[in-house]
Parts: structure tokens; C-alpha cells; sequence
């Protein structure tokens, strides 16, 4: 059957002041009817460039230069902008990555979408707001013919998405093209989105191009999927095949760096060496040659072509992994696996320990929201204890208070109530000269390392900061110790003389690190330090701070929304929600039985690069969106969305429990597994 | 609304003191003075004693004041001894006939700056775009008074199209009926003013189109067109709303002058006159008026950007 939608040879190129960057080059792919194809790659490898081809719609530099574009039989690329525009929205429709932007702020959601529905169609104002309802209701918005005169501002991301979608399916194209649909969204909407757009799919029997950087999000939704690297495919085949045994070295690579992997053994990840290559120099053999560890001789003068192999799959490589083929080694589920947490650290006095923490924002009267006057419950009633030379993993969607509880920790904020103590030392009371010096022991690695350094200072300047705040040392002393602290995070010693900006973003949040590090605290706290990292380098940094850890003898308590991540690297995580931890434990133990019903949702909801198993989670996840922190939900602050409320739930503020070996610890009236004591053995 | 209408009137309460304040002690600083400028040349040192203590001006500044803040509270705005009327009535007098000057001026350089901008906006680094850029700028580099005496020059003197003065009459209504002599007072004040109304617009609408939300018309087939007047035109003029009622002032002062050139009867002239005749209590009552336009400009711009812009509310 001929595909939907054909890509051959597609060539992009975007002109700059003095060079033209080859953005796409050379890019087949195709898509057939109610197929999902999903596009992966790193940042910069032309993802977005190809999926803004089929829409003829690329940045005002940019423009094809070569290849063909067929859309069920029509060729894009000849077409005139007007027959363009007109198979924009009736054949072809697209969603972007950025729900917030994306609308227009001063036009009703429903007027929007009505205005999509009329185009290029002879419908009445009434026949289009009557459409617009429906699609409201088709992309399960509740309540829709209420809703229709929202504005954006007053709807969360997850809805804004879905009034996207309504949008760009108002005229029931064959094509959709999903731009990183859901990396601006928490993972229990990105789970929802993408369940309604593989929906969509089935009901209205229309093709799918997904791109995302996220393996996982693709994982168990495309039934094909295509690696870019460097403006090229470098690989594309069935989703389960590719995903079991990738053949070209760089997907492999890519599943070598996922935390995920490897999570259950904690071995290192493995790194990339080296960046992508620049795209605007003409670029001379197989482009992955640099980083390849198979690289040889021929690789580095002749151009691999994206071939087909005898097992029907592409890719453009000369020493394709495994060939012959042979599955990827998958540890089997359920192995014991689970790292043995010695039962007796919780008898161990604690390097941190957290005691009934609160923090109450009052909302100033008026600021922005209306009349609703009050207190935000961003932290409320947090318990737990971090023992030294451990890390502790603080996982929880936006606003679910782990950044306010990093900040408190460090002393950013100053806790509304409960105590924080460090090594015995109750440090919310401290004053003066004590709590400075009790300050030292507790640092703080920023989430955003660009913002946080002073793009004025040089790199010296900005390490010595603390130390000379604190009145560490001579100035000898200081040299001599950031020189160490930057070769111990891998850059060179040229690079103190340089300033913030003249770095990558990986690169910034090692200074940020080793910054951190300087006056060798006790306790790193880390808050997303590798959040909006491309993989390879996401892997380096996770590798870094394991390895220092090790050597240095640091606690980390890491906070981060991807579970994936913190299972990777915390020994025990916590699970947050609304203010609450709702369930502490030994990682592996938290992921694998999970005794809160939030817990397994964020566990379904968090995407895994492996088909199999994101096939099994499909339409579960956890239902409903965040609720206001203003006004939390009375008893279990998670009954709103859980599966299991009962109407205790809502009277009676659930108790801990304890659930297991290692202090695994949950606070639900209904869990999914038997507390300890009420049986004598844990869940298997 | 309510909390933020009395905060704001509160505020503009305070504002209006100071700036009165202020012009009364300036005011009283300069040589000369009402009374001086009352009386004929040759008026003996006695005459001048006696009307300046008839006036109250030999009192302190402050009773002054005082006396001047009082009488406004009772709706009294003084007595002008050089107009021979009341100071409220000459405003109440005049001020229709300044608004009908500046809605109409107003209106005009709208008119033609807000099209202007937007279809530079369209056009965009192109050669059209950088020819009105340099129209603007002629508008910008050129006084009021300078533009206003160009035009009677060339259009009333040398070709005789419109007359050389403003229309003449007490009321809007007589002021309307003569049309052609409004021509060129309104000429001058959008040829003035459409330079800032296009250029505002022009930015605005560059802004809007390489928003997210744009790309997003485009992606369900919207035109150029559509693009531009369904979505951004709007969003644009949010912002002119904004600019129009804190602009007011400049407005004001705009009117003075083109009405000081036309001769036009409205209370920009009655401001220059009073000027030159130290008639105090007009130019006081004239200050008070522009210090509650620019308060009121400023409430109307918000009130505005709320009403347009459904994330925007007005809070105290
Ligand atoms: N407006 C632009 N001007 C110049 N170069 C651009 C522009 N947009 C993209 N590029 C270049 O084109 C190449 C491909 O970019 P593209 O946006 O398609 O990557 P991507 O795979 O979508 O990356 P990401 O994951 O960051 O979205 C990159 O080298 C990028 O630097
Ligand atoms: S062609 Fe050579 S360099 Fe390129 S991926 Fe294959 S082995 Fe590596
Ligand atoms: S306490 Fe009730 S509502 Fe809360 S998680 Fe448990 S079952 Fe669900
Ligand atoms: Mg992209």
C-alpha cells in the first residue's frame, strides 16, 4: 500500500550570516495509514526541521533544498502557498512542544478551535462552535460546553495540549505531527496525552509522526520508529526489533546511557565522547565516526548509506552491532535485583534528618489571583532522614514542594514549622556566626545552572565565591582547591579563565557542581541537575556524581521529577505529593512494589524505553489533574485521583506505615501491598 | 474594581496636592505678577498695594493655599480679574471645544498610524517598510509649531485652500460648522502624532507575529492575512489602549500648542494667554485639569488592558 505520507531525500538548509546550515540532509522516511512512526534523536539532529518541512512552515532562513514531499499522492514541495495553506489543517495537522505559548492568549479556547474548524470549510459560526464543542469532548476535556470560553491562562498544560490537539484535528487530517508533545508536561499528563493521541489515532484512523528525544515516549506508541543523528537517519525499523537489538552504534549508545537500563544493577552508564558535529562544514564520512567506538579507517573517509539489511531494517552503518543479530540481554523481571539495604541504618544516626517540616506561602492579598485569600501548602508535614554517604532521591511532579523542601534545606527559605537537623544540630534555630558555618555543610547544585552564575564573572571568580565568603584558606588555598574541584568534574584548568556563557549547558552544570563542591560540604543537595540534558550528556553527569560520591564520601539528597533517574541513582527514594511524602523506601523496592496508589501511577506513568513493558502500562497511569495547593484536599491529599478512595480517604489523613524491609515506609488507608506485621513476609 | 478605583483615587488625591503645591510655589516665585500685569503701565505703587491686598496676595503662601484648596473643595476655582469670569466657567467654556480638537486629532493620526504600522509590520525589512520608517521620522523630528506654520504657509497663504485661522465660537456645535477651517489645526496634530502610533504599532505586531501562538494559525492553514488581522491586530492594540491613556498628557500639550498656532479658542490658548498675563488662578485651575487627565489617562489605560486582555485583572 503507498504510504500517507512519503519523505525522500529531504534536504534543509537554514542560512546564517556567513555559512548555511545543512539542518536536514538527506532524510527518507515514510508513514503509512493509521501507523505511528516515532523520530528520536538528540538535540540539533533535525527532527523539528523535518516534521516543519511536511508543513512547508520552516524558520524564515530555512528552506528545502532538495528531495520530495508526498502527501497521499500530492507533492508538497510543488505546491503554491495557497494549495500549501489548504493542506495545512484538512491534511496534514500539528502539535508543538510548548502548550503554554502555543495559544492565543486573548482568544477563547473555544473560539480558537472553532476558527480551525471553519477554515477552508463553508461551516456557520454556530455550525463551527457546535464542531468545536464536540472536538473538546472527543479529546476528553470534561464538562466541554462549560469550558468553551476559557481563556489559555485559565486552563493547565495538560488542557492547553488538548486544545491543541482539538485544533489541529478540527478538519480531520490524515497526518498528525507531534513535535515533542508532552516535554513541557508533568509525566502523569504526558501519559494521559499520549494515550489520547494513540486513541485518536485508532478512532479517526490517521498516521502519526512523534517526534520526541524521549525513547520511552515512543517506546510502546510507534510502530516504527527512525534514530536521527547529525541531520541523517541513522537507523529506523520496527519498534520492537529496534528496540530489542539496535544495529547502529549510535542507538546503541543512546539505550547504554539510560539511567533506566540501568537502574537495577547500577552499573555505569555509558558516555559519548565528544559532541554532534557542526552542520554548517561539509561534513566527510560516516558523521558518528568521532564518538563510535567501532569507528575504523573506512568510516572516516566514505559516507555509510542508510541500506536495508537482511533482516528488513535500515541502517547507515558499516559494522552494524550484532550481526548477526541476536536479542538484547534483558534482566528478567522480578530477579532479585533489589540492592540489601542494611536493616540496621535506620538505627544509625542520621547525617540529615527532617522532622514535621512546613511551609506555608500566604498568598498576598490580591497578587494576580482574585479575592482568594489564604496560604499555599507547599510543604506539609515532612518526615524523613538521609544517612550519611547515601543519596536520598526526592521524586514528585511540578509543584508537588520538592524544590521548597531543597531550598529549606539549605536555608534558602525558613521553614513556616518542624526542624532540620544536620549531624545532630538543629539548624532552623541556628544565628550568626554558627549558622554560617553550619551553612558550609549543606550546598546547593542549582537547577539551572545558566541563570545561576553570574554571566559576568569568570569561572575563577565564581568557584572562589564561597570560599571566600567563608574565609576558607589564603589565596593560594583557593586556587590550588578549585583547580583540583574542576579537573575532579573532568574540565580543564583553561577553563577558570572563561566565562559562563562560553559553555555548554552540560559543561555549566559541572562548574555548578564543582561550585558545590568547594567548600566540601556534607550534603549536596541537587535539584534537577540534569532535567533538559540531551542523554549522552545527562549519563555523564549522573556517572560524575556517582563517582565523586564514592571517592569524596558525599550525601546527596536528589531531587528530580524522573523517576527513571533517581531510581538510578538514590539508594532510597521518597515519593511526593502535594506537599506530602506519601511513600519512602529502598529505591528498588519503592519501584518494583510500590504500596501507593500515586507510586505505581507515577510508575506507569513514567516512560521506558522498552516496548514491552510501556505496552503493558498503556491507559493506566493516574487519572485527573494536580489540585490546587491552596485549598488541598481534606484526609489523603491524592483522593481526588485515586482509583482507590474510599470515603475514609477524605475524613482521615492517612497514617504511615511501615510496608518492608530498608524503612519502606507509605502513607495510604487502602495500598496496594499487606503493611508489615499485619502478614510476616514483604510482598514478593 | 472597587478596592482598585479607591486605591487609585487615593493616590491621585495625594498627587494632586503635591502637584498643585508645587505650581503655587512656582507660580509665586516669578517677577512680575497678576497684579502688575492687571493695572495699566502707569499705575502708581499704591494703586498695586491696594489690589494685591485686595487679591489676598500679600498674604503667606500657605494661607494662600490653603484659601485656593478650600475654595476648590467648594467647586470654586477662583476668579480670573483678566477674563473678568470665573475660572470654572472659562474652563467649563473651553474644555469641549480643546476634547472636540484632540478626539478629532487624535482619531486622525490613529487613523493613519495604526494602518501604517501594521502593514509595515507585514512588510517587514522590505523596501516599503524602510520608506514609511523615514516618513515617520520626518513626523518625529518635526515641532509642532513648525509643521502648523508650514501649513498655513503653504495651504493658506500661498494656495488659499483652507483658512489660515481655527474655527471661531463658544460652542462645539458652531466650532463643527465650519469645517474647512478645521482642516488644518487637525492636519497638524496627526502629522505630529501618527510617527508614534505607527511605530508602537509596527513593534507590536513584529512581536506578535513570531509567537508561538502564530506558528499555530499557520499550522491549521490561516493566511497572512488572517493571521495578522484575527490574531495579532488584536493583540497589538492592547497595547495602543495602554499607550493612548498614558499618553494623554503629551496630548494635552500638543493641543496647547497647535491651538496657540491655529488661534483655535479652546483652553490651550486660554493657558498661553494666561501665561503671558500672569493670570494666576487660570493657569492653577489649567494645571489641576492636566494633573487629573494624566490621572485619569492613566486609570482608563488599565481599565483598558483589563477589558481587552482576558489575563488581566485589576487588583488593588
Ligand atoms: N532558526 C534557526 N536558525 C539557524 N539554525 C537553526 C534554526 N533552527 C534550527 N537550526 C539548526 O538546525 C539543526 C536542526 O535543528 P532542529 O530544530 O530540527 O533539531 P531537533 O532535532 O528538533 O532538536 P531539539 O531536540 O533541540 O528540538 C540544528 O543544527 C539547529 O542548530
Ligand atoms: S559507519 Fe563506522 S563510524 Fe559510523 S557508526 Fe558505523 S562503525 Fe561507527
Ligand atoms: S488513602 Fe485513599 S485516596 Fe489516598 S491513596 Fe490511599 S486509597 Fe487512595
Ligand atoms: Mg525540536
Amino acid at each position: 500500500m503507498e504510504p500517507v505520507l512519503r519523505i525522500e531525500d529531504l534536504r534543509v538548509e537554514v542560512r546564517l550570516r556567513d555559512s548555511v546550515v545543512r539542518a536536514v540532509d538527506g532524510v527518507s522516511i515514510h508513514l503509512r495509514a493509521n501507523e505511528m512512526l516515532g523520530i528520536v534523536g538528540e538535540s540539533g539532529c533535525g527532527k523539528t526541521m523535518t516534521a516543519l518541512s511536511v508543513m512547508r512552515m520552516l524558520p524564515p532562513r530555512g528552506r528545502i533544498a532538495g528531495g520530495s514531499i508526498r502527501l497521499a499522492g500530492k507533492e508538497l514541495t510543488a505546491l503554491t502557498d495557497a494549495e500549501m495553506r489548504h493542506v495545512r489543517g484538512n491534511d496534514v495537522g500539528m502539535i508543538f512542544q510548548d502548550p503554554f505559548t502555543s495559544l492565543n492568549p486573548t482568544m477563547s479556547i473555544g473560539r480558537q478551535i472553532a476558527r480551525a474548524a471553519r477554515l477552508h470549510r463553508g461551516l456557520s459560526r454556530a455550525e463551527a462552535a457546535e464542531r468545536a464543542t464536540d472536538l473538546l469532548e472527543l479529546v476528553g476535556l470534561p464538562h466541554a460546553r462549560q469550558r468553551f470560553d476559557d481563556y489559555p491562562h485559565q486552563c493547565s498544560g495538560g488542557i492547553r495540549q488538548r486544545v491543541m490537539i482539538a485544533m489541529a484535528l478540527s478538519r480531520e487530517p490524515k497526518v498528525l505531527i507531534a513535535d515533542e508533545p508532552t516535554t513541557a508536561l508533568d509525566v502523569s499528563i504526558q501519559h494521559q496525552i499520549l494515550d489520547l493521541i494513540d486513541d485518536l489515532r485508532q478512532r479517526l484512523g490517521m498516521a502519526v509522526l512523534l517526534v520526541s528525544h524521549d525513547l520511552g515516549v515512543v517506546a510502546g506508541r510507534a510502530d516504527r520508529v527512525a534514530v536521527m543523528y547529525a541531520g541523517k537517519v541513522a537507523e529506523s525499523g520496527d519498534t520492537d526489533a529496534l528496540f530489542a537489538a539496535p544495529r547502529h552504534p549510535y542507538t546503541e549508545a543512546l539505550f547504554e546511557a539510560l539511567p533506566e537500563r540501568a537502574a537495577a544493577t547500577r552499573t555505569p552508564l555509558y558516555t559519548i565522547p565528544g559532541m554532534p558535529p557542526g552542520l554548517a562544514r561539509p561534513l566527510v564520512g560516516c558523521r558518528f565516526a568521532p564518538r563510535c567506538r567501532y569507528a575504523e579507517e573506512r568510516c572516516t573517509v566514505e559516507e555509510p548509506p542508510l541500506a536495508v539489511a537482511l533482516d528488513g531494517r535500515r541502517h547507515a552503518c558499516f559494522h552494524p552491532v550484532g550481526d548477526p543479530p541476536q536479542p538484547l540481554a534483558r534482566p528478567a523481571a522480578g530477579a532479585p535485583q533489589v540492592p540489601t539495604v542494611a536493616d540496621d541504618a535506620a538505627a544509625a544516626v542520621p547525617l540529615l534528618s527532617v522532622l514535621g517540616l512546613v511551609k506555608d506561602y500566604p498568598l498576598a492579598s490580591g497578587a494576580m489571583l482574585r479575592r482568594r485569600e489564604g496560604t499555599v501548602s507547599a510543604v506539609a508535614d515532612v518526615t524523613f532522614d538521609v544517612h550519611r554517604g547515601e543519596t536520598f532521591g526526592l521524586v514528585g511532579e511540578s509543584g508537588c514542594g520538592k524544590t521548597t523542601i531543597g531550598r529549606l534545606i539549605v536555608g534558602l527559605e525558613k521553614p513556616t514549622r518542624g526542624s532540620i537537623e544536620l549531624d545532630g544540630e538543629e539548624l532552623t534555630t541556628l544565628k550568626g556566626a554558627a549558622y554560617r558555618r553550619a551553612r558550609r555543610d549543606i550546598q546547593l547544585m542549582f537547577q539551572d545552572s545558566s541563570t545561576s552564575m553570574d554571566p559576568r564573572m569568570r569561572i575563577a571568580a565564581t568557584l572562589r565565591e564561597p570560599l571566600a565568603v567563608q574565609r576558607v584558606g589564603n589565596l593560594r588555598e583557593r586556587r590550588h582547591r578549585i583547580e583540583e574541584l574542576l579537573g575532579k568534574v573532568g574540565l580543564p584548568a583553561a577553563a577558570l579563565h572563561r566565562y559562563p556563557h562560553e559553555f555548554s549547558g552540560g559543561q555549566r552544570q559541572l562548574l555548578s557542581f564543582a561550585r558545590a563542591l568547594t567548600l566540601m560540604p556534607k550534603l549536596v543537595v541537587t535539584d534537577e541537575p540534569v532535567s533538559a540534558m540531551d542523554m549522552s550528556v545527562q549519563a555523564h553527569i549522573l556517572n560524575l556524581m556517582r563517582d565523586l560520591q564514592h571517592d569524596l564520601g558525599l550525601t546527596y539528597l536528589f531531587i528530580s521529577h524522573d523517576l527513571a533517574v533517581v531510581r538510578y541513582l538514590s539508594d532510597r527514594i521518597g515519593v511526593m505529593y502535594l506537599g506530602k511524602i506519601v511513600e519512602v523506601g529502598p529505591a528498588e523496592e519503592v519501584y518494583r512494589n510500590p504500596a501507593h496508589p500515586y507510586t505505581k501511577g507515577l510508575v506507569d506513568s513514567a516512560p521506558v524505553a522498552d516496548p514491552v513493558i510501556e505496552r503493558q502500562k498503556l491507559r493506566s497511569g493516574i487519572k485527573g489533574e494536580l489540585p490546587s495547593a491552596i485549598d488541598p484536599p481534606s484526609g489523603c491529599r491524592f483522593r481526588t485521583r485515586c482509583e482507590f478512595a474510599q470515603d475514609v480517604c477524605a475524613e482521615v489523613e492517612p497514617p504511615a506505615r511501615p510496608f518492608g524491609p530498608g524503612g519502606h515506609v507509605a502513607a495510604c488507608h487502602f495500598p496496594l501491598a499487606r503493611p508489615a506485621g499485619v502478614t510476616a513476609s514483604p510482598a514478593t | 474594581m472597587t478596592r482598585y478605583l479607591a486605591r487609585r483615587l487615593a493616590h491621585a488625591l495625594v498627587v494632586t496636592l503635591c502637584v498643585t503645591a508645587v505650581v503655587f510655589v512656582l507660580l509665586h516665585m516669578l517677577p512680575g505678577g497678576p497684579v502688575r500685569a492687571s493695572l495699566p503701565i502707569n499705575a502708581t505703587p499704591a494703586q498695586v498695594a491696594e489690589l494685591t491686598r485686595q487679591y489676598g496676595y500679600d498674604r503667606p503662601l500657605h494661607v494662600q493655599y490653603g484659601t485656593w484648596m478650600w475654595n476648590l473643595l467648594r467647586g470654586d476655582l477662583g476668579f480670573s480679574p483678566q477674563l473678568n469670569m470665573p475660572v470654572r466657567d472659562a474652563i467649563t467654556e473651553r474644555l469641549p471645544k480643546t476634547m472636540t480638537l484632540m478626539v478629532l486629532g487624535i482619531g486622525a493620526s490613529l487613523l493613519i498610524g495604526v494602518p501604517m504600522g501594521i502593514y509595515q509590520a507585514a512588510r517587514r525589512y522590505q523596501r516599503s517598510d524602510y520608506l514609511l520608517t523615514g516618513a515617520t521620522f520626518l513626523s518625529y523630528a518635526a515641532p509642532v509649531f513648525f509643521v502648523g506654520l508650514l501649513l498655513i504657509d503653504l495651504l493658506a497663504v500661498s494656495f488659499r485652500v483652507f483658512p489660515a485661522g481655527a474655527p471661531q465660537g463658544d460652542s462645539v456645535a458652531e466650532i463643527l460648522s465650519q469645517p474647512n477651517a478645521l482642516v488644518l489645526p487637525v492636519a497638524t496634530f496627526a502629522f505630529c502624532g501618527f510617527a508614534q502610533w505607527s511605530r508602537f504599532i509596527r513593534s507590536a505586531t513584529m512581536d506578535n507575529l513570531v509567537q508561538d501562538y502564530v506558528r499555530t494559525a499557520r499550522s491549521i492553514g490561516a493566511s497572512e492575512r488572517q493571521v495578522l488581522w484575527v490574531h495579532v491586530t488584536r493583540n497589538s492594540l492592547i497595547t495602543i489602549v495602554t499607550l493612548l491613556g498614558l499618553h494623554l498628557p503629551t496630548l494635552f500639550a500638543g493641543a496647547v500648542i497647535v491651538e496657540t498656532v491655529f488661534n483655535y479658542p479652546g483652553m490651550g490658548l486660554m493657558f498661553w494667554q494666561a501665561a503671558q498675563n500672569h493670570d494666576y488662578p487660570i493657569l492653577l485651575g489649567v494645571v489641576l485639569f492636566g494633573t487629573i487627565l494624566t490621572i485619569v489617562g492613566s486609570i482608563l489605560a488599565d481599565i483598558g488592558y483589563a477589558v481587552l486582555d482576558p489575563r488581566v485583572r485589576l487588583t488593588a
